[in-house]
C-alpha cells in the first residue's frame, strides 16, 4: 500500500528536477549566445556572414579560411605573434607574482616580526583603492624607468599586488601549525617547511591564484593600451582592436575578427572547465576568510 | 638575554627575507604612486620637460571644467543602476544553481565563464549581434518577436546605448558573483531551511531570513567589488560607442584616459584620479549603508 505511492511520489520529484533542468540548460543556451554567434561567424566566409538573411546558425560553407587569415599578419597587425606575446606575458607574470607571493603571504601569517600588524594592514586597505588612482603614476613611473613599450611594464607592476597576498595568508591561516611545528623541532629551516609542508597544503589557493593571475594579464586592455607603443609588440586584445580597426568598416573583416576573438576566448574556456572546482573551492574561501 | 635578542633580531631579518621581494614591487608600484599622484595632481607635469608647480590649479580646472560633471553624472547613474542590478542577478543565478539538477556542469560553464573572458572579444561579439543592419542578430530576432519594427541603431541614442552597456557588463562580469554566492549558499545548513518551513514560512520569507543574514558579508564584499568595478567602466565603452553619441556614454575613466593619455596632461589627469577617488568612496559608503539597513531591519522583523 506504502510502496507504490513512494515510487510514485519519486517519479514525479525525478519528472519535476529533469524539467527543470531543461528550463535552465535553455537559459544557459541563451546566455551564452555572444559565443556561439562568434564560433559562427568566425567559421563563415565574410561575405556570407554580412549578407545571409536570415542568419544561420551552422554555417554552409563551413571554411577555416578566417582562421588562417588570422596567422598571416595583415595591416602590419600579427595576431600570431599576439597571441605569443600574450602567453609568455601572462606566465612569465603569474610564475613570478606567485614566486614573490607565497613569502610573503607565510611572513605575515606565520612569522613574528616588527611592522607586521602594519604591512599586513596596508596591503588590506589598498585593495579598496579603485585601480584607476595607480595608472597615471605608473605611466610616469614605468616611463622614468625606461621601461616602456617592454612586456616588463606589463609583469613588474603586478608583482606589487597585495590581493595574492592577502588571499594565500588568509588561506595559511587555517592550516594546522602542528605540522610545522614538528619540522621545526626537527631542525627544518623555515624556507623548507615552506616548500615541504605549506606550498603542498594550499595547492587549492595557489591554483586559483595562478588562474586569475594569467587572465587577468591575458585579459588586460587599458594598461597594454597606454604602454606599448609598437605592433611587434602588442598582446592579443590590443592586436585585435588594432585588428579590427585596420578594416575601416569593421564589418568587412568580421570573419577574421570573430576568428581573432575567438582565439582569445577558448583558451580562458578549456582553463574553466578543466579548473571550475578549484576555482569554486579557492574563490569563495580566498577572497573572503572564512 | 643577550642571546634571545640576537636570536629576535635575527628571525625578525628572517621575516623580511620571506617579504622583501614583494615589499619591493609593492613600494615601486603601490605606495610609490600613490605618492607620486598626489605630487602629480599639484604640478603642470608632461612626459618630457620640466614639472611646475601650480597649486590646486588641475583641481580647480577640472573641477570648472562642464564635461567633467557630465562623466560623474554618467559614472554615478551608470554606477547606481549597475550595482544593484549585477548583485541581484548574481545571487539569482546562485539560487538557480543551488538546486538540484541534472548537468549541472554546462549552466554554470554558461554562466559563470564569461566573467572570467577577456572584455575586447566578447564586445567584439555584442557589437557585431547590435549591427545596425536588419539581418544582424539581435534586430532579427527583436523584429520577429515584435518587439521591434525596424532595424535599430542601438548605439545611437544616450538611452538605448546606456541600457546595453548595462546589460553587456552585467552579462559579462556577473559570473565572478555567481560563484561567490554559490559558495555562501553552499555553507547554509539545511537544517536551517526545515526550521523555517515548520514555522511556515513561504520562499520568500526563508530568502529574506535564512538565505540573506546568512549570504551577508559575500554581500558586502561583492558589493564593494562592483563599485569599484563599475567606476573602472572604460572598455565597454572604448569598444561600443567611444564616448558618443556626443560623449553622452564618457565615463570618468574614459575622461582620464582622454586627458591623460591622448593629450598627455599628466597631472591634470592625476588630479581626476584623486576626484574618482573620493566619489568611490562616497558611492560605496552609501551603498554599504543602505543596505546594512535593510539587512537588519530584515533581521529585527
Amino acid at each position: 500500500m506504502n510502496q507504490p505511492r513512494k515510487i510514485k511520489r519519486v517519479r514525479k520529484s525525478v519528472l519535476r528536477e529533469a524539467i527543470y533542468s531543461i528550463l535552465v540548460w535553455l537559459l544557459a543556451i541563451l546566455w551564452f549566445t555572444p559565443i556561439f554567434w562568434m564560433l559562427s561567424t568566425s567559421l563563415k566566409p565574410t561575405t556570407v556572414a554580412v549578407t545571409e538573411n536570415p542568419p544561420q546558425w551552422i554555417p554552409n560553407p563551413l571554411t577555416f579560411e578566417n582562421y588562417a587569415a588570422v596567422a598571416r599578419a595583415a595591416g602590419g597587425i600579427n595576431v600570431g605573434r599576439a597571441v605569443w606575446n600574450s602567453l609568455i606575458v601572462a606566465i612569465v607574470a603569474t610564475v613570478a607574482g606567485l614566486l614573490v607571493a607565497v613569502p610573503a603571504a607565510y611572513a605575515l601569517a606565520r612569522l613574528r616580526f616588527p611592522g607586521r600588524g602594519i604591512i599586513f594592514w596596508t596591503y588590506v586597505a589598498v585593495l579598496a583603492f579603485p585601480p584607476v588612482l595607480f595608472l597615471v603614476p605608473n605611466f610616469y613611473i614605468i616611463n622614468q624607468l625606461g621601461l616602456m613599450n617592454r612586456f616588463a611594464a606589463l609583469i613588474l607592476p603586478g608583482l606589487g599586488s597585495t590581493f595574492g597576498v592577502f588571499m594565500l595568508r588568509q588561506y595559511m591561516l587555517g592550516i594546522p601549525r602542528e605540522l610545522e611545528e614538528a619540522a621545526l623541532i626537527d631542525g627544518c629551516s623555515r624556507i623548507r617547511i615552506l616548500i615541504n609542508i605549506v606550498v603542498p597544503l594550499i595547492r587549492p589557493a595557489l591554483v586559483t591564484l595562478a588562474i586569475m593571475t594569467f587572465l587577468g594579464s591575458w585579459n588586460n586592455f587599458l594598461w597594454p593600451l597606454i604602454v606599448l607603443t609598437s605592433s611587434s609588440k602588442f598582446t592579443l586584445p590590443i592586436a585585435l582592436v588594432r585588428f579590427s580597426a585596420g578594416w575601416g568598416d569593421p564589418y568587412r573583416g568580421i570573419g577574421s575578427t570573430m576568428a581573432a576573438a575567438f582565439i582569445s576566448v577558448a583558451p580562458v574556456l578549456i582553463i574553466f572547465v578543466a579548473f571550475h572546482r578549484y576555482l569554486m573551492r579557492g574563490i569563495s574561501l580566498g577572497s573572503i576568510g572564512k | 638575554m643577550a642571546r634571545s635578542l640576537s636570536k629576535r633580531i635575527k628571525t625578525g631579518v628572517g621575516a623580511y627575507m620571506f617579504l622583501l621581494p614583494h615589499l619591493f614591487f609593492f613600494v615601486l608600484f603601490v605606495a610609490a604612486p600613490l605618492v607620486y599622484g598626489l605630487i602629480m595632481s599639484f604640478h603642470r607635469w608632461r612626459l618630457v620637460g620640466e614639472p611646475r608647480f601650480i597649486g590646486f590649479d588641475n583641481f580647480i580646472r577640472v573641477w570648472r571644467d562642464s564635461r567633467f560633471w557630465d562623466v560623474v553624472k554618467n559614472t554615478v547613474f551608470f554606477a547606481a543602476i549597475s550595482v544593484p542590478l549585477t548583485v541581484a542577478l548574481g545571487v539569482i543565478l546562485a539560487l538557480i544553481l543551488n538546486k538540484k539538477m541534472y548537468g549541472k556542469l554546462w549552466p554554470l560553464i554558461a554562466f559563470v565563464s564569461p566573467a572570467f573572458f577577456g572584455s575586447i572579444g566578447i564586445l567584439f561579439s555584442w557589437d557585431w549581434i547590435l549591427g545596425s543592419q536588419p539581418n544582424a542578430l539581435a534586430n532579427y530576432y527583436l523584429m520577429k518577436i515584435g518587439l521591434i519594427n525596424e532595424p535599430m541603431s542601438w548605439f545611437k541614442s544616450a538611452t538605448l546605448a546606456w541600457t546595453w552597456i548595462i546589460i553587456i557588463t552585467a552579462w559579462w562580469i556577473v559570473g565572478f558573483s555567481v560563484l561567490l554566492y554559490l559558495g555562501a549558499l553552499q555553507r547554509i545548513p539545511p537544517e536551517q531551511y526545515e526550521a523555517a518551513k515548520i514555522d511556515g514560512a513561504g520562499p520568500w520569507k526563508r530568502f529574506i531570513h535564512v538565505t540573506l543574514p546568512w549570504i551577508r558579508n559575500v554581500l558586502f564584499f561583492d558589493i564593494a567589488r562592483h563599485v569599484l568595478l563599475a567606476f573602472g567602466l572604460f572598455d565597454q565603452v572604448y569598444i561600443l560607442t567611444g564616448g558618443g553619441p556626443a560623449g553622452s556614454t564618457r565615463t570618468m575613466v574614459y575622461y582620464l584616459y582622454l586627458v591623460g593619455f591622448q593629450r598627455q596632461q599628466l597631472g591634470r589627469a592625476a588630479a581626476i584620479s584623486w576626484y574618482i577617488f573620493m566619489i568611490v568612496i562616497a558611492f560605496g559608503a552609501i551603498q554599504l549603508a543602505l543596505l546594512t539597513q535593510t539587512v537588519r531591519s530584515a533581521e529585527v522583523e
